[in-house]
């Protein structure tokens, strides 16, 4: 194992680095601060007001004001700004005379996420000025104080997110991804070590100091990535839960436990896929088209139930769905454990697939009788 | 006197275009002969783009079932309710007396949220106080959070503003400067580039440019690694194959690639969004014109790394889990701007960073060529380095492989 660059490289440098970038990446949890532009074509006292209290807001910052529409548009084609607001002429004496001059915004939602995170803070503004101005025209009017509040919003809207009332963008990402490569290395690192002794055909040695036991040989061989893979998921979680204090509402132990279960099942999911034919490349070329997939099946990104019908059974047989599935009873929800038996008893299922392609290995491994490329 | 001048310069290029066309054709030959190259280079950029945009293809979501517990049980609670399960995005599928029973649901993954209409809701409402709704949602996935509080947003809106204008009726504001009053600076929000906020029009363009980059990385460093690990003297260089210099190798090799890619980008940037409705307002010509020197970049880059690649498969083992860290670099769902210093130098080692910014400027945005110089520049200069670069690394290899074999004949004349 020590021999050649490629097993330590897949195993420690590429976990390290993954942590590293990712927990340095997203270390702000939400992007705060993105680039907005706005059309003042008012200029008065109140116009300038609302752009002030805009730039305040957490995920809006004003980089630049425009004489036109055009050129707003042309600095967001650009990318230099996400969104912009346009403030007509005459805007401020047209809101002191009652004539309801409208403010309008535009919003880049080719990138979603931003857009989406700055169209809330601007509608949130457009919502509070118009408020100010109806408070300040009740009171005008001789309304009862106690009573402006139920004129002006008669119902509140109170939205709790479960699990991540922060709607932090790196807990919800982060405790896919990291599983995801986690996943993506483990089918690696479980394809290749087998498939070189097939490869270079020193199957038949690698047999012999099993006692030609070809379970023993193959439970030798992977043994140590289940400890050192195990050992990195482990950090990982403790990375998310503990150093990044990302939500954690039952005990860590079961995310250990979910994260050993997955690295186990990953590798017997790989075990057959290097047996489908004993063939390095090929092995390799499954186990990477299976694992990119692994963080689109997770049902993270995008829900499953929502995907075409079909989807749903096949994500079934990802290790990385199941643990998703945990993640989000105990880590997020904080539900019984008895909720997340089932997801357990399905990683553990896996560890008899490798059953299908044993006897095909193990022939492959004595005769050698397969094309090595 | 210059026709003779002439001659040997003719001779000469004829000579220089022999030697690359036959590094071509002993390139297409690998290509083809090889099972893994041409499931990379062939296979992945065809079946790749069909299968995540089929995946995808449901841009938002459809009636995400939501629980109601409705302690109210009023005409206006019901009303809301009704309201709510009109909306295309979510689905009332149950209806509880207390939240604990809701809470069990959403345990078991029967609901993604929860509404909640407090016991007071139609006495407050009927005494011109202000009350509460409130919504728990899942936010597993950002999919259902955002989707839940959109909808529930925009009915309790509608129904508020309703309210209001009857609750200003009763304090004596009436007609005209009723609707001003309840309304006094109207607000427009204006979706561009993605109206229907899809998520497949959103992620979808990054994701094509990566699969463009990675399968022509990957299937380089296939091809590259082959090469070395199969021939006798573990090179890259078959020597049989060039005789001329490093240029034509890496000139003809690239020749290869760049031709298969400008007929995949063909496929996958032009005819994939239309056929699965992806965004697609860019200039065709500024398209081609940014993936001229996107595809020299990445040819040049994968060629350059492909050399360090002592076998086949190690490219694959070792930079699969790159598409992932490139999808982030390349600043679509994490935007650009908040991406700290260091990995936005980093990320702008890799050609897909301006490729994707680029692409997505050009047929999401609608920018033409001279809004995007930064990337367009970029690309250039990077073509340029890695093609200074791979030359470099292939006359290293080149040279390695004639001391190899040098000293493979000397060998046996000692014996």
């Amino acid at each position: 194992m020590v021999s050649r660059p490629i097993y330590f490289i897949s195993t420690v440098i590429i976990m390290t680095f993954t942590y590293v970038f990712f927990l340095t990446f997203f270390n702000e949890g939400q992007p705060n601060k993105m680039p907005i532009g706005v059309v003042d074509l008012d200029n008065s006292s109140l116009s300038r007001q609302f752009i002030r209290n805009l730039g305040t807001m957490q995920h809006s910052n004003i980089v630049m004001r425009l004489n036109s529409h055009k050129e707003a548009r042309e600095e967001m084609q650009r990318g230099n700004i996400y969104a912009f607001v346009e403030i007509k002429q005459d805007f401020a004496k047209e809101a002191i005379s009652n004539r309801r001059p409208t403010i309008t915004f535009y919003v880049n939602d080719g990138f979603l996420i931003a857009g989406s995170l700055i169209s809330k803070d601007i509608t949130y503004m457009c919502a509070a000025t118009s408020i100010g101005m109806q408070q300040k025209v009740l009171r005008a009017k001789g309304i009862d104080e106690n009573r402006i509040k139920g004129i002006i919003q008669p119902i509140v809207l109170d939205t709790h997110l479960i699990g991540n009332p922060w709607a932090n963008y790196g807990t919800y990402l982060l405790n896919v991804i990291l599983p995801g490569i986690l996943q993506l290395m483990v089918l690696m690192m479980t394809v290749f070590p087998i498939g070189v002794e097939y490869k270079e055909r020193t199957s038949r040695e690698w047999l012999k100091n099993s006692n030609n036991s070809f379970f023993a040989a193959l439970t030798g061989k992977l043994f140590p990535y289940t400890i050192i893979f195990t050992f990195f998921g482990i950090i990982g979680n403790i990375l998310l839960y503990k150093y990044m204090h990302y939500p954690l509402n039952s005990s860590i132990g079961w995310m250990f436990l979910a994260t050993f279960l997955l690295v186990i099942a990953t590798q017997a999911v790989g075990i057959i896929f290097i047996g489908i034919t004993p063939v390095l490349r090929d092995g390799v070329t499954f186990g990477g088209v299976f694992g990119m997939l692994g963080v689109t099946f997770a049902g993270s990104t995008f829900p499953i139930e929502q995907m075409p019908i079909g989807t749903r059974i096949f994500s079934d047989f990802f290790p990385i769905h199941h643990y998703f599935e945990i993640y989000v009873n105990q880590a997020l929800n904080g539900v019984g454990i008895h909720y997340s038996f089932i997801y357990f008893i399905a990683l553990l299922s896996f560890l008899v697939s490798p059953l299908i392609v044993f006897n095909r290995l193990k022939k492959a491994a004595i005769n050698q009788n397969f094309p090595i490329k | 006197m210059n026709i003779l001048q002439k001659i040997p310069l003719l001779k000469n290029t004829i000579a220089i275009v022999n030697d690359i066309l036959k590094v071509i054709k002993s390139e297409l030959r690998t290509m083809f002969k090889d099972r893994g190259v041409v499931i990379m280079l062939v296979l992945a950029p065809l079946a790749y783009p069909l299968l995540y945009c089929s995946l995808y293809k449901n841009e938002t979501l459809i009636d995400v079932s939501v629980a109601a517990v409705d302690c109210s049980r009023s005409q206006e609670s019901r009303e809301l309710l009704r309201h709510l399960d009109a909306t295309q995005s979510i689905h009332i599928t149950s209806t509880y007396s207390t939240l604990a029973e809701a809470k069990q649901a959403y345990n078991e993954k029967k609901v993604h949220g929860v509404v909640y209409i407090p016991a007071n809701f139609s006495k407050k409402l009927n005494s011109g106080e202000q009350t509460t709704v409130s919504i728990y949602a899942d936010i597993s996935s950002f999919m259902y959070y955002r989707i839940i509080n959109q909808a529930c947003n925009n009915c309790v809106m509608d129904m508020s503003n309703q309210i209001q204008v009857e609750r200003l009726n009763a304090n004596g504001i009436t007609g005209e400067l009723a609707t001003i009053i309840s309304n006094p600076i109207p607000y427009e929000g204006i979706i561009l580039y993605n109206e229907s906020t899809g998520f497949a029009s959103f992620l979808m363009p990054a994701v094509l440019i990566l699969i463009i980059f990675q399968t022509l990385f990957l299937g380089i460093g296939i091809i590259a690694g082959t090469s070395r690990g199969e021939n006798r003297f573990h090179v890259l260089v078959n020597s049989s194959v060039h005789r001329g210099g490093t240029f034509m190798v890496v000139i003809g090799k690239s020749f290869c690639y760049f031709v298969m890619y400008a007929a995949w980008s063909f496929f996958i940037l032009m005819i994939i969004p239309r056929v699965f409705n992806l965004p697609h307002i860019g200039i065709p010509f500024d398209i081609m014109m940014l993936m001229v020197p996107f595809l020299l970049a990445s040819v040049f880059f994968s060629m350059t790394v492909s050399v360090f690649l002592p076998h086949r498969e190690t490219g694959m083992v070792i930079f699969m889990f790159m598409s992932l860290i490139l999808l982030f670099l390349s600043g679509v769902s994490w935007p650009q701007s908040n991406i700290n210093g260091f990995w936005r130098a980093f990320a702008w080692i890799f050609p897909s960073t301006c490729g994707t910014q680029g692409y997505i400027k050009i047929n999401t945005l609608g920018a033409d060529l001279s809004h995007i110089s930064f990337e367009y520049i970029s690309l250039w200069i990077q073509t340029v380095v890695y093609f200074a670069t791979s030359c470099w690394a292939y006359s290293w290899q080149i040279k390695k492989s004639r001391n190899k074999s040098d000293v493979a004949f000397e060998i046996p004349e000692s014996l």
